[in-house]
């Protein structure tokens, strides 16, 4: 496959960026509380580097499957870091709150019926099944996605559940791009997924930019802590475990009760 | 372009802004509430009789927040239980003001996060009053209102109570200086 500069300048800067961040998850010790988050990073990084090898060595074919296979696993583990956003939001003392279940579900249904509804309705020129299967499969992740995010964040600000810092931060990125591939995926399935095909080429230079931008951005927000907590005192500490225990011995014990 | 194929841009186009707009709209209130200040969570409260408050909430539960289990408890007449909560009105008073209680307990963990399971706790409360009052306006728009009133109502005025009991604690815990005016306020 030819190369211009210009998507070598891409590889090169998303293979830069891409470590730096994965140093970044390890060295400020993001990487235990975002292990899914980690992986995604962990295997981008992995894809560009093998695509890259598979390119100057491969054949047309290897390069393909090499793409295509790797592209499945990407869009796996992007899910997990939805599940793992929506578990540190909703899961806020390690069990997942009561009061968002049936909401959760019937978004998550919503979610995939306008999914499903937007990718049966594009048709993709492409040479193979294969392409065009993936490229739907794509249009319909980047969909799901971007609607779980939003979903996820007008849920957790209706039922008053707070983000902390970090996870709001990974979810705005991952969610503004895939909201814009949205719009690239749609282009690919109006342009068709050959390279030979005019408009395909600088749809894969805009989602390339707008994943470069999302790594800064994760890159700026992810190296500061977040607002540290202050330094309770003993006396302090001992209240508010007193409390706690309270609070949930004599409000269990007022709903239990049957008149 | 045919006209099958414009359909799927355009549907894109308007799923991509209804969801532009649904985010945008979340992110402004998400900005709002995390800076939002004690004053101004302050200055939300709607005044409420505490005296009575109490007064209903302790037919049922003691001053400790445990529920009367003898024949001492709910003993006050749905005529008096009308007249010191203030009716529907009372209630949806109260459901508003659970809803800045919870954020004020969010206000401490915020500098506390050994607070969460406190603030979580009256999230779950705040919603559990809700729950009562759904069911009374329900019952209101099937004129049964007074059957259920005294049933839900008490226990709505008892979660409120508590949760009014709890985060002043809270703000006591934390040492909050702002506690004093949060104690003539509730």
């Amino acid at each position: 496959m030819h190369l211009t500069g210009l998507d070598l300048l891409f590889w090169a800067a998303g293979f830069a960026e891409n470590l730096a961040l994965l140093l970044l998850l390890w060295y400020r010790r993001r990487a235990k509380a975002f292990p899914f988050f980690t992986a995604l990073v962990t295997l981008v990084v992995i894809k560009t580097l093998a695509l890259y090898f598979v390119n100057l060595y491969g054949t047309k074919k290897d390069y393909a499957h090499v793409y295509w296979t790797l592209a499945i696993l990407d869009m796996t583990l992007q899910l997990c870091v939805v599940y793992e956003v929506a578990s540190l939001v909703f899961r806020p003392l390690n069990v997942w709150a009561e009061d968002i279940r049936s909401s959760f579900v019937w978004l998550i249904s919503l979610s995939l019926l306008v999914a499903t509804g937007l990718t049966w309705m594009g048709s993709v020129p492409s040479p193979t099944w294969v392409q065009a299967l993936t490229t739907k499969g794509n249009l319909f992740a980047s969909t799901l996605l971007s609607e779980l995010f939003v979903a996820m964040m007008g849920l957790s600000i209706k039922v008053k559940l707070p983000w902390r810092t970090h996870v709001a931060k990974i979810a705005q990125g991952l969610g503004a791009y895939s909201l814009i591939s949205v719009l690239i995926d749609t282009g690919r399935s109006y342009f068709g997924v050959s390279r030979e095909q005019p408009g395909f080429v600088a749809i894969s230079h805009v989602r390339m930019a707008a994943y470069l931008g999302c790594v800064t951005y994760w890159i700026a927000s992810l190296w500061p802590d977040e607002l540290p907590g202050r330094t309770m005192t003993a006396e302090m500490r001992e209240k508010m475990f007193t409390l706690q225990a309270q609070v949930a011995y004599h409000l269990q014990d007022l709903r239990s009760r049957k008149k | 372009m045919n006209t099958p194929s414009l359909y799927f841009p355009v549907a894109i186009g308007i799923f991509v802004s209804v969801l532009i707009v649904v985010a945008g709209y979340y992110y402004w209130r998400s900005r709002r509430t995390s800076q939002v200040s004690f004053e101004n969570l302050f200055a939300q409260l709607k005044w409420i009789d505490r005296n009575n408050i109490a007064q209903v909430a302790l037919d049922l539960v003691d001053p400790s927040g445990r529920p009367k289990v003898d024949e001492a408890a709910a003993t006050m007449e749905p005529s008096q239980l009308w007249d010191l909560i203030g009716g529907l009105d009372g209630l949806e008073t109260m459901e508003r003001n659970s809803e800045v209680i919870i954020a004020l307990a969010f206000y401490v963990q915020r500098w506390y996060p050994a607070a969460l399971p406190i603030a979580e706790r009256l999230r779950l409360d705040a919603r559990e009053l809700k729950w009562h009052v759904a069911r009374l306006r329900g019952a209101a728009q099937k004129g049964n209102l007074q059957i259920s009133f005294p049933f839900y109502a008490q226990r709505a005025v008892a979660t409120y109570y508590l949760m009014t009991r709890r985060v002043l604690d809270l703000y006591e815990a934390a040492n909050f200086s702002t506690l004093a005016d949060l104690q003539r306020a509730l």
